[in-house]
């Protein structure tokens, strides 16, 4: 027999007492949940901050609530820095940026959203940039970034710096397109919860929502209006082919009807011709 | 006429005609039989089609985490018919416990499990913990979202076995997280291994059906008592009784049309019905989502073990439930089967799977 060291010994004995204990328990054992899920480790930013107080800690609850957040987009992926590593995660050397200073936020942000810095600076906020105009966290938050749509030009926003009058008429001249795009947009998160593969659809209206939101730092209400229209136009095929899987699957329930009651008519039939030989 | 001319002929060397004569028309089954008997038929309808609609998705599945999820998107999305095969395949698996439940409860309620059938009742219990266990290790092979983490959860909760529960997670994950590893153990066992062991217990299952014979409804009849203790082997005919083809095979037909009527509503109109939003969102390891649920039917020892104060507590609980249905028959030796004249059998019972429902109905909602 040969000799096995103790501990591959101990693990052939722990291994052949989980067979016998898992057939046991079957795989009612193995469904054993706890609440916390996530046995993957959360980011050593988050392990650490969310346990801080005041400022320290209140940015971990802020950006759970955003769009990074929804998007898996973690604190290192701004701030820099080695998420892995709790004792170097903000050291300089892995390459942490800390927070930016106002005037530097722009290029902050740019860093993953390039062209909107780029219409940003060409705006009339972009020109105020450190002379008391506001940058991209003054409208679209630090931590709880929220998603860019119309609802950031706003009179509580607005009216922080100025009237609201010239921001409410680009407003209302880009709302059909908004109301457009998010329409657009619930439609193909329903499909793609249902299985569909919306990626080409999805990618698409990305596109197309990125152009829109080119105008939203735009002052100019003539090209506000000529470039929603274009937008508009190319919402509609999209709305076309969201029309033809709408029709695919209204027509499988159709069919779907039809065998059901098909079974059970021939469940009818089985029980009649039973009834004979009774 | 040619059919019967072939007939003849197959007759002729195998000797057809005694075969149906002994097992159809000549097999004969108790006058009182109901239609709980045939669920059985209908379970060995689902698994067949669970193996088809498995072998026609291998086609075009990849069990490799960086192609499985794209490849379960392009059966749904491009493969003709595709959508209908997967969706078959993912409903059929639930609905196949669903009436492997229903199964069970005719036979708890009739006492069908009692002497001299505790075999089947145990083989059947046995195809009961293999059937969870194959929809475990299918769940894992689209590799979403919520594939991913419902086997981080179902394996991680081995982890509560004192000494040894840290080593049977990485057994059973092979290696410390879920990953390519786990996909292709779970993969293996739910293509392979799984179906190879169903199938033979399926087969012991008949057998062991066939050489004690059918029992006879405990209600409507006199005499609901088993002839207890057995002193020798006997198989329980039924003289006078109704043929099993065509009375009852037309019977079996009945419940599988009305099975497949369901099944292919829920296919058809509530495809989704089963499914949460991260069941099309691929795997993120990085990501956890929120609120994520182990399926219906392990929903009741998902929180048995949140309601206990320790995790090794409640897998305790729920091994201690599983071991005292697994040896029903061997507890309960009382030759009576009329679950009414059973009053505190039917008291347990029924007080058995309202708890499993509340804690089921519990767990979703916890």
């Amino acid at each position: 027999m040969t000799l096995l060291p103790q501990h591959t010994r101990f693990r052939r004995r722990a291994t052949f007492g989980a067979l016998i204990f898992t057939l046991l328990a079957g795989p009612q054992a193995a469904t054993a949940a706890t609440a916390a899920a996530g046995e993957q480790p959360e980011s050593a930013c988050i392990q650490c901050h969310e346990t801080l107080p005041d400022r320290l800690g209140a940015p971990v609850k802020l950006w759970r609530a955003s769009i990074h957040a929804e998007n898996g987009i973690s604190c290192n992926a701004c701030h820099g820095g080695d998420a892995k590593d709790a004792a170097d995660a903000m050291n300089r050397t892995r390459g942490f940026l800390g927070a930016p200073k106002e005037a530097e936020v722009p290029a902050f942000c740019g860093r993953c959203h390039p062209g909107v810095m780029k219409d940003y600076l060409l705006s009339a906020h972009g020109k105020a940039l450190g002379k008391g105009g506001p940058n991209c966290v003054t409208c679209h938050g630090n931590h709880r970034v929220v998603k860019a749509s119309l609802e950031l030009i706003n009179e509580k926003n607005c009216s922080r710096c100025h009237s609201f009058e010239r921001a409410r008429t680009i407003r209302a001249a880009m709302q059909q397109t908004e109301s457009y795009v998010v329409g657009i947009d619930a439609r193909i998160a329903g499909f793609q919860a249902e299985g569909v593969d919306t990626d080409r659809l999805g990618k698409g209206l990305f596109a197309i929502r990125n152009r829109f939101h080119t105008l939203f730092h735009e002052v100019d209400v003539s090209l506000v209006k000529r470039e929603s229209a274009r937008i508009d136009a190319e919402l509609g095929k999209l709305d076309l082919e969201l029309k033809a899987i709408e029709d695919a699957r209204a027509r499988r329930r159709v069919v779907g009807g039809f065998v059901v009651t098909g079974l059970l008519l021939l469940a009818w039939l089985f029980h009649l011709l039973k009834k004979t030989y009774d | 006429m040619l059919s019967k001319r072939l007939y003849d002929w197959i007759d002729l060397r195998i000797g057809a005609r005694e075969i149906v004569k002994k097992e159809l028309t000549g097999y004969l089954l108790p006058k009182k039989i109901n239609e709980w008997y045939s669920l059985g038929s209908v379970l060995m309808v689902i698994f067949g089609l669970q193996i088809a609609t498995g072998m026609l998705l291998m086609v075009y599945y990849v069990p490799d985490p960086e192609k499985a999820f794209k490849s379960i998107t392009f059966i749904m999305n491009e493969v003709p018919y595709g959508w209908l095969i997967r969706l078959c395949h993912a409903v059929g698996s639930n609905m196949m416990v669903a009436v492997l439940l229903l199964h069970m409860f005719s036979v708890l309620m009739m006492g069908s499990y009692k002497s001299p059938r505790e075999l089947n009742w145990l083989t059947g219990f046995i195809l009961f913990c293999l059937i969870q266990g194959i929809s475990l290790t299918g769940y894992l092979a689209p590799w979403s979202q919520l594939s991913f983490w419902a086997t981080t959860v179902a394996t991680n909760s081995a982890a509560a076995i004192p000494v040894i529960g840290p080593y049977l997670v990485e057994f059973m994950r092979g290696g410390k997280l879920v990953g390519p590893p786990t996909l292709g153990r779970f993969f293996a066992l739910h293509v392979a291994v799984l179906p190879a062991v169903i199938a033979a217990l399926v087969g012991a299952h008949l057998f062991l059906l066939k050489r004690t014979g059918i029992s006879t409804p405990p209600s409507g009849v006199q005499q609901s008592r088993n002839p207890w203790p057995v002193e020798s082997y006997r198989y329980e005919s039924h003289p006078g009784g109704i043929p099993f083809f065509p009375n009852y095979a037309l019977q079996d037909l009945t419940s599988i049309s009305v099975y497949f009527a369901v099944f292919l509503a829920v296919v058809f109109f509530a495809p989704n019905f089963l499914f949460t939003p991260d069941a099309f969102v691929p795997a993120n390891p990085f990501q956890t989502p929120a609120h994520i649920k182990p399926e219906w039917y392990f929903l009741a020892n998902y929180q048995t073990l949140k309601i206990f104060p320790s995790e090794l507590l409640g897998l305790s609980v729920q091994v201690a439930a599983m071991t005292l249905l697994a040896l029903l028959p061997f507890l309960d030796r009382s030759p009576e089967r009329n679950p009414l004249k059973r009053p505190l059998f039917l008291v347990c019972s029924i007080g058995g799977i309202l708890i499993w429902i509340g804690l089921t109905i519990w767990g979703h909602y916890s």
